[in-house]
């Protein structure tokens, strides 16, 4: 048994009469400690199968489990990055990264112990006192990591972390995460909808197609780390995700 | 030039004009100076008959600082609970709409029914009038609390009293602190009113009887007074604010 198991997950949103068919029958099996990239176009579903995955949304049809477990509400081995970095504007950078630990009633001198040894690992030594509007965007979304992985989390999930940074600093970023990730061992759910970056993080891409949801296909990456996008192996896979993708941007785009 | 400017107190102008055209009008001589003081008179009763106006300035203040303190922590802790939890907000809903329309003044006659003459009835009046402002406000700063802070709560199983405490509360603060300057204006004015009928000293009370010996003087002084300690106290509210919710400098105008 893998240590995520997505079994036959539907969603359908129900708003009065409206229905969203979100999901439909999406199995996906991940071990513990690989990457995996959720890649398609905007409105496939990506962020409802990761909210279902951290608990936060319960699937309309289908299970999830972890370590074997049924996942009901969030699990206490998973943290959760969001798109918007989700950062409390009247807490320092410390304090929001302190949250979570705070949450678990982790008493404050161990909070602090923990939260200062992240600061240094994801660089922010020096501004772990400045609230998040004094901040650069790369540095709010190093605050939201650090504080996912206060609690050393054996599921981390993302959701476009990286969507609002420009190309240099999401290019710094993406090897930080994963210089972060080789020293926290963690199974990563990472969704994007940029294909370089898949390309450059994944172990295995998940790709999507919209409505309903479900998974198309899912290519493995078997380029050894650190890669370089400017090599032809690369370029290659690249290549093939384009192609399965391909589809759905130009039924998209037609219509 | 332009920081010069900026930091001139351009709100006094039309003050110091109004107290011209006062002085203007008086010495024109259109009512008779028996009913109509000059600004030279009013001042004469600031300087010579002090003891008086600051006796009942100290009482109206008293009453309102009390009276809006006891608002401000019965209401707020009230509005935190309505505006997390949908069931208690459905429940109180329509009564509060109802009792917030209310005037003070109309609940006079019944506060010195239930009361009789004195402090009591005063106090209970700016209670009344200063609680609703704030538990509606806070009520609308924890409804609009960003839902992504909301989701990160919950993904941590962080406990509601954490959830009320360390974001409810601190993300209403601004919302919070705008119905406190609105509850403290309210208390003011009921305060004044409240003396006229139920209490036997304060500013309200003194300009009633000033209007009994015929001393139109002290009728101008005790509304001057009035005026300017309103304006203080919305001074106040603001740097409290300005103080409290630095964090939100970038994120919003100046309200
Ligand atoms: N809370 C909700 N209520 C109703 N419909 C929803 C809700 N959340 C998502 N949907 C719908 O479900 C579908 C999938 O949305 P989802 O947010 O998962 O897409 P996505 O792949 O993350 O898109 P994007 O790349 O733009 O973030 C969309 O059609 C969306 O409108
Ligand atoms: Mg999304």
């Amino acid at each position: 048994m893998s240590f995520i198991d997505v079994n036959g997950v539907t969603k359908v949103y129900r708003r009065r009469a409206e229905e969203v068919h979100a999901l439909d029958n999406v199995a996906l099996q991940a071990e513990f400690g690989e990457f995996i990239c959720l890649l398609g176009v905007s409105g496939c579903g990506k962020s409802t199968l990761l909210q279902i995955l951290s608990g936060l949304e319960p699937a309309t049809a289908g299970t999830v489990t972890i370590n074997g477990q049924p996942l009901a509400g969030p699990h206490a081995d998973a943290s959760v990055v969001f798109q918007e970095h989700g950062l409390f504007p009247w807490m320092s950078a410390r304090t929001n990264i302190a949250f979570n630990l705070k949450a678990r009633g982790v008493p404050a001198a161990k909070r602090q112990q923990i939260s200062d040894d992240l600061i240094k690992v994801v660089g922010l030594s020096g501004f772990e006192n400045k609230y998040p509007h004094e901040l650069s965007g790369g540095m709010r979304q190093r605050v939201g990591i650090a504080r996912a992985l206060t609690t050393s989390p054996k599921i981390l999930l993302m959701d476009e972390p990286f969507g609002a940074l420009d190309a240099q600093t999401r290019g710094i970023m993406q090897a930080e995460l994963l210089r972060v990730w080789a020293l926290h061992k963690a199974t990563v759910v990472f969704v994007t909808h940029s294909i370089d970056e898949a390309v450059f993080l994944a172990d295995r891409i998940v790709i999507m197609t919209p409505r309903p949801g479900r998974i198309r296909k899912i290519i493995p990456v078997d380029l050894p780390r650190p890669r370089d996008p400017t090599t032809p192996e690369f370029n290659e896979h690249m290549r093939l995700v384009l192609n399965e993708i391909h589809d759905d941007i130009s039924r998209l785009a037609t219509r | 030039m332009a920081s010069f400017i900026s930091r001139l107190p351009l709100g006094a102008i039309p003050l110091v004009l109004l107290v011209i055209a006062w002085e203007i009008t008086a010495r024109a001589g259109v009512y008779s100076v028996a009913l109509f003081p000059t600004p030279t008179e009013v001042a004469n009763v600031f300087l010579k008959e002090w003891p008086l106006l600051w006796k009942h300035t100290q009482a109206s203040l008293a009453r309102v600082a009390f009276g809006v303190s006891v608002a401000f922590v019965t209401a707020v802790p009230i509005g935190l609970l309505i505006g997390r939890y949908k069931t208690l907000d459905r429940l109180m809903d329509w009564t509060i709409q109802i009792f917030r329309c209310f005037p003070g003044i109309a609940l006079i006659p019944l506060a010195i029914m239930f009361f009789g003459i004195g402090d009591r009835p005063a106090i209970i009046l700016i209670w009344l009038a200063a609680f609703w402002p704030i538990v509606i406000s806070t009520i609308f700063g924890v409804k609009n609390v960003e839902r992504t802070l909301l989701a990160v709560a919950r993904a941590a199983k962080a406990p509601d009293s954490l959830v009320l405490r360390d974001i409810l509360l601190p993300s209403a603060l601004p919302s919070i602190l705008t119905g406190f300057r609105l509850a403290a204006g309210a208390g003011w004015l009921t305060v004044v009113t409240a003396e006229m009928m139920a209490v036997k000293s304060g500013l309200g009370y003194m300009i009633l009887y000033a209007q009994m010996i015929f001393r139109p003087d002290q009728i101008v002084a005790g509304i001057i007074v009035i005026g300017t300690i309103g304006l203080l106290f919305d001074q106040l509210i603001r740097m409290m604010r300005t103080y409290f919710c630095s964090w939100q400098e970038g994120l919003v105008l100046e309200a």
